[in-house]
């Protein structure tokens, strides 16, 4: 792709070179008409060869955007259940953050609904266990003997039925985690688009670079510093980053130097 | 005890909340950025307030800063519970007068830990 792309500006610079010889000789017996059709020939070759680059690039891209959207509803509909077309790349991190989120939440819902659970079983453990120390010492009466015989056919049964519930809740949860999946799968396939479009760009950029040395275009750098307040997210590649601390120790070593 | 705690996330608000109450903190109002959270604030009977940083619309330290320059809401402890972990931001939050700084992604007993050194020093301060 890159010799199709780059192929009209070395024809072009090569015209500007056999026309600067051409130009020359023209002057050289005096002949400005012909000069100034030269120079006219050359201003057109050098509008087209830049509107043939632009064009070749804006199809490239378009191009690219296209695919990706019909890459997404085969993956849409590849999946049979999801009947939302996701039709861009933010509809998919969308889907992303909504997959996620429900994730979450149905893990949760499960923990919330496992932990009476777990400790409705331990507090009936430990009230048993006390009687069954007695028990074991021999500290019963007749009566709270057959007492506890029938809490502890109670307490099985409980224990059995509590285990089954933590046992579904777990599961419940276990299945929640193929969120990863699925997100993994749509955040490739972004990645892949944004790669795609960086690529194509970069060569947009270099042809708007060489436009620039031709025509003698300059441009100011623009400085561009993130604000803090606004927040950075979370890091990613902190571990080569001096500016950015790895953990919560790190955090309050600082902040206990700063007399905390 | 009133908890405000401020997250985007209902998720995060969602799991910040479950840590409160096994801290035994029960009474919790959520809101989901420094916008909404500060007319809840100025409501009053809010005791301690725990936020993100990152945030739409206004961001946790803009909150921050808010409530250390509202003279009724300065005295209120505010834990910080975000993602940024850069240096500098770190500080930033230190000048603002924040009295508890916890980076995602936390644990429980980070958490608890941070929550329970403030109430040391609101008592010790009395």
């Amino acid at each position: 792709m890159s010799n199709e792309l780059g192929s009209g500006l070395v024809e072009f610079e090569s015209l500007v070179k056999d026309g600067a010889i051409e130009l020359q000789k023209h002057i050289e017996v005096g002949d400005f008409g012909g000069a100034i059709k030269i120079i006219q020939e050359l201003s057109e070759a050098r509008h087209n060869s830049f509107y043939n680059e632009v064009g070749f690039l804006t199809r490239s891209l378009h191009d690219a955007i296209r695919d990706f959207q019909v890459d997404s509803m085969d993956l849409v509909s590849g999946e049979g259940e999801a009947t939302t077309k996701i039709t861009d790349a933010s509809d998919r991190l969308n889907y992303v953050i909504e997959t996620t989120s429900a994730a979450a939440n149905k893990t949760m819902d499960m923990v919330d609904s496992s932990v009476p659970v777990a400790s409705e079983l331990q507090v009936r453990a430990k009230e048993l266990r006390k009687d069954w120390g007695r028990l074991i010492q021999r500290d019963l009466t007749p009566q709270e003997f057959r007492n506890l015989y029938k809490r502890i056919d109670v307490f099985l049964a409980y224990a059995d039925e509590s285990a089954t519930t933590l046992h579904s809740n777990l599961n419940t949860i276990l299945l929640e985690q193929g969120y990863q999946d699925l997100t993994g799968q749509v955040i490739a396939r972004v990645n892949d688009l944004i790669r795609d479009v960086e690529e194509k760009l970069v060569h947009l950029v270099a042809v708007a670079g060489r436009v620039d040395s031709i025509s003698g275009i300059e441009h100011q750098e623009k400085e561009s510093g993130h604000d803090d307040t606004r927040g950075h997210g979370p890091a990613i590649n902190k571990q080569n980053n001096p500016e950015v601390l790895n953990s919560q120790d790190e955090v309050d070593d600082l902040l206990s130097s700063l007399g905390f | 005890m009133k908890i405000l705690i401020v997250d985007d996330f209902s998720t995060m608000r969602r799991i910040i909340k479950n840590l409160l109450r096994d801290l035994g903190f029960t009474n919790t109002v959520e809101a989901d950025d420094g916008t909404t959270a500060l007319p809840i604030l100025q409501a009053g009977s809010i005791d301690f307030l725990v936020t993100d940083w990152n945030m739409p619309g206004m961001t946790g330290i803009e909150l921050l800063r808010a409530v250390r320059a509202d003279d009724k809401l300065k005295t209120i402890p505010v834990l910080m519970v975000t993602a940024e972990a850069k240096r500098d931001q770190i500080i930033a939050a230190a000048q603002a007068g924040v009295n508890g700084y916890v980076v995602k992604p936390f644990t429980a007993v980070a958490l608890k830990e941070k929550i329970e050194k403030i109430f040391e020093r609101i008592d010790a301060a009395k």
